[in-house]
């Protein structure tokens, strides 16, 4: 058994471009990837949305992989995150003894299943894409180029809380000894499927979201794929890695109270962040900086606001939620968030909450929109809840910050 | 610590919620065979279990029957398996949304569209706000679950967790699974399926909830102790991990009173089987399941409850014997083994109380 959990890789591609250092540069330069759609082929193009800058074939070229092969843009997306976190972990140079992988998707290959569905039951022609469709299948796939690297492997599905479940899953495999390192994360590409489905919920804004902002209205949707590298210390040591962080708390709750709407109080997100803080040994007071999950609808904003005050009182810390930046990236936002929660603490620098301009009246703060820091971000809690009440939250701190 | 599985539940083929099939078990010879639907008023409200899915249904009728067998109110962790979710209601916002062309659409099959519904279905329903999870990892995906609050209980997070499998099959993914080899062509029977010579099985459906918890009671089945998911084993590794797995329990091969296994009548699928078997648990008696309950994502959750039922009534019947051995003690030990496409593969030591 083992305590401490460390960082010691991560890969990351969302609307706002491929890897590390290009999500660093927009989240700096303050550049949302929010805009006018271009791959996704939809009905609904009116609504702003956060495309990674990649077509299907780009990604096939990029990744060298052969035109007849079948790769969902799930998958595609997951496979560019994956290759960056492991060799930032120096995962193929350096194998930890026992390595799971786990991530998190909802949509797997419902973009090729939505597009080929009357082929798949009136004709034979696209009969290769069936067995891609299923969640399961998508982890396969993200994995396939490092076939039999991977010790164990499964995938989870809680919609928006996914991949936060999968670094959860991860690290009690390590604190149980099962395994040594897990690359854990999510992937999660557009599709017409969700974007109609967040559409009939009527919480997709027409303008740039605004989260925590009275003038909220709904969310934009993105899509992406991050997955990091978790590693007990001593695997990390033995490889001779340098962790970035360590993963001090986490939690998964339950709001038990509705499919698709949330708590008045929050309970499921303040039972989170309480449990998550707990677990890591902190309390409230220690928190410097809170990525929030923050999609900018009426009801999550408010909510989540009102768990956080419950938890933090009068030591609420500066909080954003980076949405305006990459959009929803519903099953992957876990991970992206985690790696972005990580870079700032890398880099000493709160990402800003874009679009902000009115104070909500139901809560006490406003979010961050100055990317200084008062003091040092040692310790920062980031959120993520799903449909159905699946909340979770992750406490990532600066090492030997304890 | 200990871990019991102190309650069943299943809706299959097979009587709702019953363990008749171990006596006198339904024997069907259709290639696609959809569950039994109990009366669903002992436990759902007819005005809510109109708004419900099929999946849905079952999952919260098995949830509540083991809630009633162990009475377990708000158990610590839900957490769920399924291979595709609930693809009823996600091939009808789909279909929908084609031939609506993106207009006029309902949102409540969207809303009940996400594989995560069922889990969070039972904790609304419960009240409970307690780990939820789940699983969708093809033919792994209970296994998973599993998986998920073994460490749970091994950490001491939690002392009670409700694990299910579910998947429904409807008509049309059963003729898009039929497109890529799944199932068999023409009747369907013991003899057949035992012969193995050809691609495909025979399609069924999954609902298994299973109550686990760290005290004994009169009605726990048996000891849960120990599970191991790994991934595209050769057989040097194969052996090698089933040594771990089996040391780490004070147990070798000779312990172990039956091999439940996933033989489903596909040549590919079976050889794995065969083949592991004859190297490492040739004496040991074959056990197998999916000749009566069918082939499904989640259906190495019935394996672990088939299991669970042989170790509670100490007896192995005829019809679920693949293969006999050459040992005939008591059974007290029991290995269930999974593989899904030779990729995901699981052993789960399981002994009695």
């Amino acid at each position: 058994m083992t305590n401490q959990i460390l960082i010691t890789g991560m890969g990351i591609v969302t609307g706002l471009g491929i890897g590390k250092q290009e999500t660093l540069n927009a989240l700096r330069q303050k550049r949302s990837a929010v805009g006018k759609l271009k791959y996704l082929q939809t009905i609904h193009d009116e609504f702003p949305t956060a495309e990674v800058p990649l077509s299907n074939n780009d990604m096939y070229r990029l990744l060298q992989i052969d035109e007849n092969e079948v790769y969902p843009r799930t998958a595609l997306l997951g496979r560019i995150a994956l290759k960056e976190a492991l060799e930032e972990a120096q995962i193929n140079e350096k194998r930890p003894k026992r390595i799971a992988f786990i991530s998190g998707t909802t949509v797997g290959g419902m973009d090729k299943s939505e597009q080929y569905y009357i082929d798949f039951l009136t004709n034979d022609t696209k009969n290769t894409y069936i067995e891609a469709h299923d969640c399961g299948a998508t982890t396969d796939l993200i994995a396939k180029q490092y076939n039999g690297k991977f010790d164990v492997m499964t995938t989870i599905s809680t919609a928006c809380s996914s991949a936060a479940n999968a670094i959860i899953l991860g690290a009690n495999l390590i604190k149980t000894g099962r395994v040594d390192a897990a690359v854990v994360g999510g992937s999660e590409s557009l599709s017409k499927f969700h974007f109609n489905g967040f559409n009939t919920l009527m919480i997709l804004d027409k303008e740039p979201c605004r989260p925590f902002d009275e003038t909220r209205s709904g969310l934009n949707l993105g899509e992406g794929a991050a997955f990091v590298v978790i590693e007990s210390e001593q695997s990390a040591k033995k490889r001779n890695v340098m962790p970035l962080c360590e993963l001090t708390g986490y939690a998964n709750t339950c709001d038990a109270f509705h499919q698709t709407a949330t708590s008045p109080e929050g309970e499921g997100a303040y039972l989170a962040m309480k449990k998550a803080l707990i677990k890591s040994n902190l309390e409230a007071k220690d928190i410097d900086y809170i990525n929030a999950h923050g999609t900018g609808t009426p009801n999550n904003d408010e909510t989540e606001g009102a768990a956080i005050m419950r938890v933090f009182n009068e030591n609420i810390p500066p909080i954003s939620s980076i949405k305006a930046f990459t959009g929803h990236t519903t099953s992957a936002a876990g991970s992206v968030e985690s790696v972005i929660s990580i870079l700032s603490i890398q880099y000493n620098f709160i990402p800003v909450n874009l679009n902000f301009s009115r104070k909500m009246e139901s809560v006490s703060f406003t979010p961050a929109t100055e990317m200084k820091t008062e003091k040092e971000l040692k310790h920062v809690l980031t959120n993520s809840f799903g449909f159905g009440g699946n909340d979770s939250a992750c406490i990532f701190s600066k090492i030997e910050s304890r | 610590m200990k871990i019991y599985i102190q309650a069943a539940a299943h809706i299959s083929n097979q009587e709702p919620y019953s363990d008749k099939w171990f006596d006198t078990p339904i024997v069907y010879n259709q290639r696609y065979i959809r569950s039994i639907e109990p009366d669903y008023t002992e436990f759902i409200a007819p005005t809510q279990a109109r708004r419900m899915g099929k999946i849905l249904k079952r999952a919260l009728a098995t949830a509540l029957k083991t809630i009633q067998e162990t009475g377990v109110e708000n158990p610590e962790a839900i957490i769920t398996g399924t291979g595709l979710g609930c693809i009823e209601n996600t091939e009808k916002f789909l279909t929908a949304m084609i031939h609506n062309d993106e207009k006029f659409l309902p949102p409540t099959f969207f809303m009940q569209s996400t594989h995560n519904t069922i889990s969070s279905l039972i904790a609304v329903h419960l009240k409970c706000h307690g780990y939820n999870s789940t699983y969708s990892h093809r033919g792994t995906s209970f296994d998973s679950a599993l998986l998920d609050a073994f460490v749970q209980f091994q950490l001491g997070e939690i002392e009670t967790a409700m694990v299910n499998g579910h998947d429904e099959l409807t008509p049309d993914y059963f003729n898009m699974l039929e497109k890529i080899d799944y199932w068999k062509q023409g009747e369907v029977n013991e003899t057949i399926l035992r012969k193995a010579d050809s691609q495909g099985s025979f399609a069924g459906e999954c609902s298994i909830s299973l109550m686990l918890g760290n005290t004994l009671s009169e009605k726990t089945l048996c000891q849960f102790r120990d599970i191991e998911m790994f991934y595209k084993p050769d057989e040097q590794q194969f052996g090698k991990i089933l040594e771990r797995f089996l040391n780490r329990n004070q147990l070798e091969m000779n312990d172990i009173d039956a091999v439940v296994v996933g033989i489903n009548g596909d040549k590919e699928n079976d050889e794995i089987y065969q083949n592991f078997g004859e190297t490492f648990f040739d004496k040991n008696p074959l056990i197998w399941y999916k000749h009566i309950f069918g082939e499904s994502y989640t259906v190495s959750g019935i394996g672990v409850y088939v299991a669970a039922t042989i170790l509670q009534r100490k007896t192995i019947p005829k019809h679920l014997l693949y293969k006999a051995g050459t040992k005939t003690e008591q059974i007290r030990n029991i290995l269930v083994y999974n593989h899904f496409q030779n990729k995901d593969h699981s052993l789960i030591l399981l002994s009695a109380c």
